[in-house]
């Protein structure tokens, strides 16, 4: 424990994976980039379906979204598609400092013909997967990891274990140097003043309250009852009745240690350290938040079942719901659910799941990267033109 | 130990069953570090939670040692505290 075998960068980042990204910039060239990736191996594929006509602040989150997908340390080399050659062109001046291996093609290069963008994007994307695969793991410190935490699909036994579980492992990433990232801001709402107190300054325990009362504004104004939307109809049917009792339990994967600082959707951490993500609580678009954020891996409980990971980033999957444990045998990655009985202590438990994340971060592929699961959504802010 | 229901703080005035529970069934609450008994008063599916003690209408519901809701009737000993006697005291959308 305290190191990993990781993929060093040129920038001095480190990936847990070796992969292509091969990153659709717009929709338009999505289709076409999913045909790409399918046919090369170790190419991972991401599309953002919008482009042209994002403004003002939307647009701005979408692009530093983009830039730190695209420069992703999980990815060794990047493969840039899309309908604009001036964007492509932006972006891989942005990513060019980074030292990785990467290519733009677009649809004006290709005579706006798909047949010729697939043929020439599948040859240069093979070209660049066979020279990022030069590339060996070495040994690296727990301190170069950054790790996203998500619940999905709650149930009590996420707040009474695998949450508190995931804060323990967070606090000994942090006690190593490693960062850690807590998103879904409206999970936070009835345990604000908890994450308060630990904040870095008042000045952070002053953005972390006030992030809480914009989402429940948000929801007043828009005439939504909370009960039925977070906490889901999931979570109620198991038995989590309030959106104070879904926090208290969700904000438990942050742990105990001090919060550095309130980070925008997709914005990197500016040290070490526990972070928290001012965020959509949705899975899609909060685990997309951490990985543009740099996180390398991503901490995820849940507790009737939760199939969704991140398509960038290997999400380990943890519950401690016996009956879940047993029926999804083979897609999660890691069963507490000794601790929901009281068999293993919760020290253990710990243990245990940081020996797993650091394996994984070593190469172990999760269920979901074995199953093919994996995707990536950037959070919308604005209407477009 | 053995338990069929946990409150993880001693302030706590539910607790959440590791188990279903049927009317009746006197349950062994881990509450702290201590053991109580309980009587359920009625069924209570695996994860939900019940009454501690007599709650009084429009008191707090308190788990984790903080409070997550109130009381929207009286709540008896032994009873499921759920969305039917239980509501949110934030982002409130009602008139009264």
């Amino acid at each position: 424990m305290g190191e990993f075998l990781g993929y060093r960068r040129p920038d001095g980042r480190v990936g847990v994976r070796n992969r292509l990204l091969v990153l659709s910039v717009g929709g338009l060239t999505g289709p076409a980039a999913r045909r790409i990736a399918s046919s090369l191996r170790d190419a991972a594929c991401v599309v953002l379906p919008y482009e042209a006509g994002l403004i003002g602040d939307d647009k701005a989150i979408h692009d530093r979204a983009a830039l730190g997908l695209a420069g992703h340390s999980n990815a060794g080399a990047v493969l840039l598609l899309g309908d604009n050659p001036k964007v492509l062109e932006q972006m891989a001046g942005q990513i060019a400092p980074l030292g990785k291996a990467h290519a733009a093609i677009s649809m004006d290069g290709c005579g706006n013909d798909v047949f010729e963008m697939v043929a020439r994007a599948t040859r240069t994307g093979a070209r660049l997967i066979r020279e990022m695969s030069r590339l060996r793991r070495s040994t690296v410190p727990l301190s170069a990891l950054t790790v996203g935490l998500e619940c999905g699909r709650s149930d009590p036994s996420s707040g009474l274990v695998a949450n508190p579980l995931l804060g323990r492992v967070a606090d000994a990433l942090v006690d190593a140097g490693g960062t850690a990232i807590l998103g879904e801001t409206l999970e936070w709402l009835g345990a604000e003043h908890l994450l308060a107190t630990r904040a870095r300054t008042p000045e952070v325990a002053a953005d972390i309250v006030a992030s809480v009362e914009r989402r429940e504004a948000a929801a007043v104004a828009a005439g939504v009852d909370l009960l039925g939307t977070n906490p889901t109809p999931t979570n109620i049917a198991a038995g989590l009745s309030t959106i104070e009792e879904k926090s208290l339990g969700s904000a438990a994967k942050s742990g105990s240690r001090r919060i550095e600082g309130l980070l925008g959707y997709a914005e990197a951490p500016r040290g070490p350290g526990l972070w928290v993500m001012d965020a959509p609580a949705y899975a899609p678009e909060s685990l997309t938040g951490f990985v543009a954020a740099g996180a390398q891996l991503i901490l995820f409980t849940t507790g009737v079942g939760n199939s969704y990971v991140s398509a960038l980033s290997p999400t380990v999957k943890v519950s401690a719901n016996p009956e879940t444990c047993a029926r999804l045998d083979g897609q999660l990655d890691f069963d507490a659910h000794a601790g929901f009985l009281g068999q293993e202590a919760p020290k253990a438990l710990a243990e245990r799941l940081l020996a797993t994340l650091t394996d994984v971060a070593g190469g172990t592929p999760t269920w979901g990267e074995i199953l093919g699961e994996g995707d990536e959504v950037v959070s919308r802010f604005g209407a477009a033109l | 130990m053995v338990f069929d229901a946990i409150a993880l703080s001693v302030g706590d005035n539910v607790a959440t069953v590791l188990r279903a529970v049927s009317a009746g069934d006197v349950l062994r609450v881990k509450r702290g570090d201590t053991i109580i008994e309980l009587a359920a008063a009625e069924s209570v599916p695996m994860g939900h939670k019940l009454a501690l003690g007599d709650i009084a209408s429009g008191a707090p519901i308190v788990k984790y040692g903080t409070t997550i809701g109130e009381a929207r009737i009286a709540i008896a000993r032994g009873a499921h505290v759920h969305v039917h006697n239980l509501r949110s005291r934030r982002a409130a959308q009602r008139a009264d």
